[in-house]
C-alpha cells in the first residue's frame, strides 16, 4: 500500500491544511476533530534547500538535504532530499519513507527525489 | 498606564563560564542592584529556555530569589524560546506600567556550555514543529539556510554580504568587554583566500560557519521601577517606552511567503507606535542575528530600510559604528555571543548602555533612542521594545 502524508481538511469550509491545527485557520469555525483527512499530493517545485552538515544526534550520515516544496495544491510541506543538484523552482517526486531512526523508533516522513 | 524606567543594569561576560547556573544569573543582578542603589524588589522574572534540560534545574526564578536574599519578593521564571529575555522584560513592563509593582527586576540567564555544540543546537531544534519540521532533521541553522537561499534569489543578497554582517559584528565585539568572540575577522579570511574553505565551512549552505552564532553562557540584568523611584536612583533616566509582540506560524514552510518576517514586523509596528516614535528616529539598534542573514532581514521588517534593501545599507556602512543607523554595537549575537533566555536581556542592556553615554568605545554619539528585535524560534514569536533617553 502506497504511504502518505496527510493533511486535514476543514469539513466547516473545504480549507486544506497542513501540518494539523486544532482550530481552522482560514474559517476559525470548526468543532473539534471536525476535518477530513485527505493525502497530500507528493509532486511540487522545489521552493527552497539546505545541505545541512552539523546534524542532530540521530542522523549518521555526512550531509543531509533539506527542502521546502510547494506541492501541486498549493500546499507546502517540509522534506529531506535526495537529489544530487538541487536547484530552486526544479520539479520533484515524493515517497514516504524513513526519515528518522532513534533507539526505540522510526519515524515515517516525506524525502523527494528529481520528478 | 504608568511611564516605566530602567533604573539599573548589569551583565556578565558571555562566554563558557565555569560558576552554576543559579550564581551565572545572580551576578547581573548585583551589579544592577548597587547601579540603581536599591537594595529591595517587588518582583522578579527569570529569562531561561533550557535549565530543566541543559543544567537539571527547574524553578530556576524561585532558586535566584532565594540566592540573592530578596525573598519574600514573588518571583516568576519566563521560558519563550530565545524570545524569553525580551517576554521577561515586557511581563516586568506590564507589572510596573499597571502600578501593580515599583521595582521589578528581570533576568535573563542561560548555561548552554554545559553540553557539546551539537547537544545545543539539537536542544534549540525541540523549537521546530514536531512532527512537520523536528522528524526530519530540522534544526535552527537549516531554517536559516532554506530562508537565506531564498532571500539571495529573491533579492541579490550574496555571501559577501553575509560575510560583512560578521565583519563588521564581530569587529564591534572587539570594543565589547563582555563579548564572546575577541576575534577579529576579513572578509578575506572567511570568504575570498585559498584557506576560506577550512577557516569557514559550510553548517546550513549557503550559511557557514561565520554566518552563526557560537553556543554561549551568560545572563544580564534590568532593574524596572516607577519614575518616581528611578528619579531617586539617580541614574541617567532610559524609559522602556515602547513594547511590542506578534507571532507566525510555527513551521516555516507554512508561511504564504517564507522570506517574509511577518511577526517581526508587526512586533516593531507596535513597539513605535505605543513609543509614538517612527523606525527613522532610531539611533542605534540591537537585531537578532542568530544569522548573519538575519541582521539583514530585520533591519528591513522592523522598517529602518526598504524590503530587499537591507544590505545594500549594509553595503553602504550605515549600520555600523559610525554610520546613520549602528546596528549590533554590542556584537550582536553573531559576535558578543547567544546565550538563548539571557539575550533579550543582553540586548536591552546594551541600548541602555548607549543611551546613558556609557558604551565606551563603541558609544554611539548623542543616542537618545534605542530599539531592540529579540527573535524566537524561527521568527514564531517576536518582542520587539523601544528605549528613550529623557533629562
Amino acid at each position: 500500500m502506497e504511504m502518505n502524508i496527510y493533511a486535514y481538511k476543514c469539513k466547516k469550509c473545504g480549507h486544506v491544511q497542513y501540518p494539523y491545527r486544532t482550530i481552522c485557520r482560514n474559517c476559525h469555525k470548526n468543532e473539534h476533530n471536525e476535518f477530513d483527512i485527505v493525502p497530500l499530493p507528493k509532486s511540487g517545485k522545489l521552493l527552497t534547500y539546505t545541505n545541512l552538515y552539523t546534524l542532530p544526534p540521530d542522523f549518521e550520515v555526512v550531509t543531509l538535504g533539506l527542502g521546502i516544496v510547494e506541492l501541486e495544491d498549493g500546499n507546502k510541506i517540509t522534506g529531506q532530499l535526495n537529489i544530487d543538484k538541487p536547484k530552486i523552482g526544479m520539479k520533484v517526486k515524493g515517497k514516504v519513507e524513513v526519515v528518522r531512526r532513534d533507539e526505540y523508533n522510526e519515524y515515517m516522513g516525506m524525502i523527494f527525489y528529481p520528478a | 498606564m504608568r511611564e516605566v524606567y530602567v533604573a539599573g543594569i548589569g551583565i556578565t561576560s558571555f562566554t563558557r563560564l565555569e560558576y552554576p547556573l543559579i550564581e551565572i544569573a545572580a551576578y547581573p543582578a548585583l551589579m544592577a542592584l548597587r547601579d540603581s542603589s536599591l537594595d529591595k524588589i517587588d518582583h522578579l522574572y527569570v529569562a531561561n529556555m533550557g535549565a530543566g534540560r541543559l543544567n537539571h534545574q527547574t524553578g530556576l526564578a524561585s532558586a535566584v530569589v532565594d540566592n540573592l536574599s530578596l525573598t519574600p519578593a514573588g518571583a516568576d521564571g519566563i521560558e519563550n524560546g530565545p524570545a524569553s529575555g525580551a517576554s521577561a522584560i515586557k511581563q516586568g513592563f506590564l507589572a510596573v506600567a499597571s502600578g501593580m509593582h515599583d521595582v521589578v527586576m528581570v533576568i535573563g540567564a542561560e548555561k548552554m556550555r554545559e553540553v557539546n555544540n551539537l547537544e545545543a543546537t539539537e536542544f534549540v531544534a525541540t523549537l521546530t514543529h514536531p512532527l512537520a519540521e523536528y522528524i526530519y532533521g530540522v534544526t535552527l541553522p537549516s531554517l536559516a539556510g532554506m530562508f537565506t537561499r531564498l532571500y539571495m534569489e529573491k533579492y541579490g543578497v550574496t555571501s559577501r554580504h553575509l560575510a560583512m554582517v560578521a565583519v563588521k559584528n564581530h569587529a564591534n565585539a572587539m570594543l565589547n568587554p563582555f563579548a564572546h568572540l575577541h576575534e577579529p575577522i576579513t572578509i578575506e579570511g572567511i570568504l575570498d583566500s585559498p584557506e576560506a574553505a577550512t577557516n569557514n565551512p559550510f553548517v546550513a549552505d549557503p550559511l557557514r560557519f561565520f554566518d552563526c552564532c557560537p553556543v554561549s553562557d551568560g545572563a544580564a540584568c534590568l532593574i524596572l521601577t516607577s519614575a518616581e523611584v528611578a528619579r531617586k536612583c539617580g541614574r541617567p533616566m532610559v524609559r522602556l517606552a515602547g513594547v511590542g509582540q506578534a507571532t507566525d506560524t510555527h513551521a516555516v514552510h507554512d508561511r504564504k511567503d517564507p522570506t517574509e518576517l511577518l511577526a517581526v514586523r508587526e512586533a516593531a509596528r507596535q513597539s513605535f507606535a505605543m513609543a509614538k516614535l517612527k523606525p527613522t528616529d532610531v539611533n542605534v539598534a540591537e537585531l537578532h542575528d542568530a544569522f548573519t542573514i538575519l541582521e539583514i532581514a530585520e533591519s528591513e521588517e522592523v522598517g529602518f530600510f526598504p524590503k530587499g534593501q537591507g544590505h545594500i545599507a549594509l553595503e553602504k556602512g550605515l549600520t555600523k559604528l559610525g554610520g546613520q543607523l549602528p546596528i549590533n554595537t554590542s556584537g550582536g549575537l553573531k559576535a558578543k555571543g547567544h546565550p538563548v533566555g539571557a539575550t533579550g536581556v543582553g540586548q536591552a542592556h546594551e541600548i541602555v548602555q548607549q543611551l546613558r553615554g556609557e558604551a565606551d568605545k563603541r558609544q554611539v554619539k548623542n543616542a537618545k533612542i534605542g530599539f531592540t528585535c529579540n527573535f524566537g524560534g524561527f521568527g514564531n514569536n517576536v518582542v520587539c521594545l523601544t528605549f528613550v533617553r529623557e533629562n
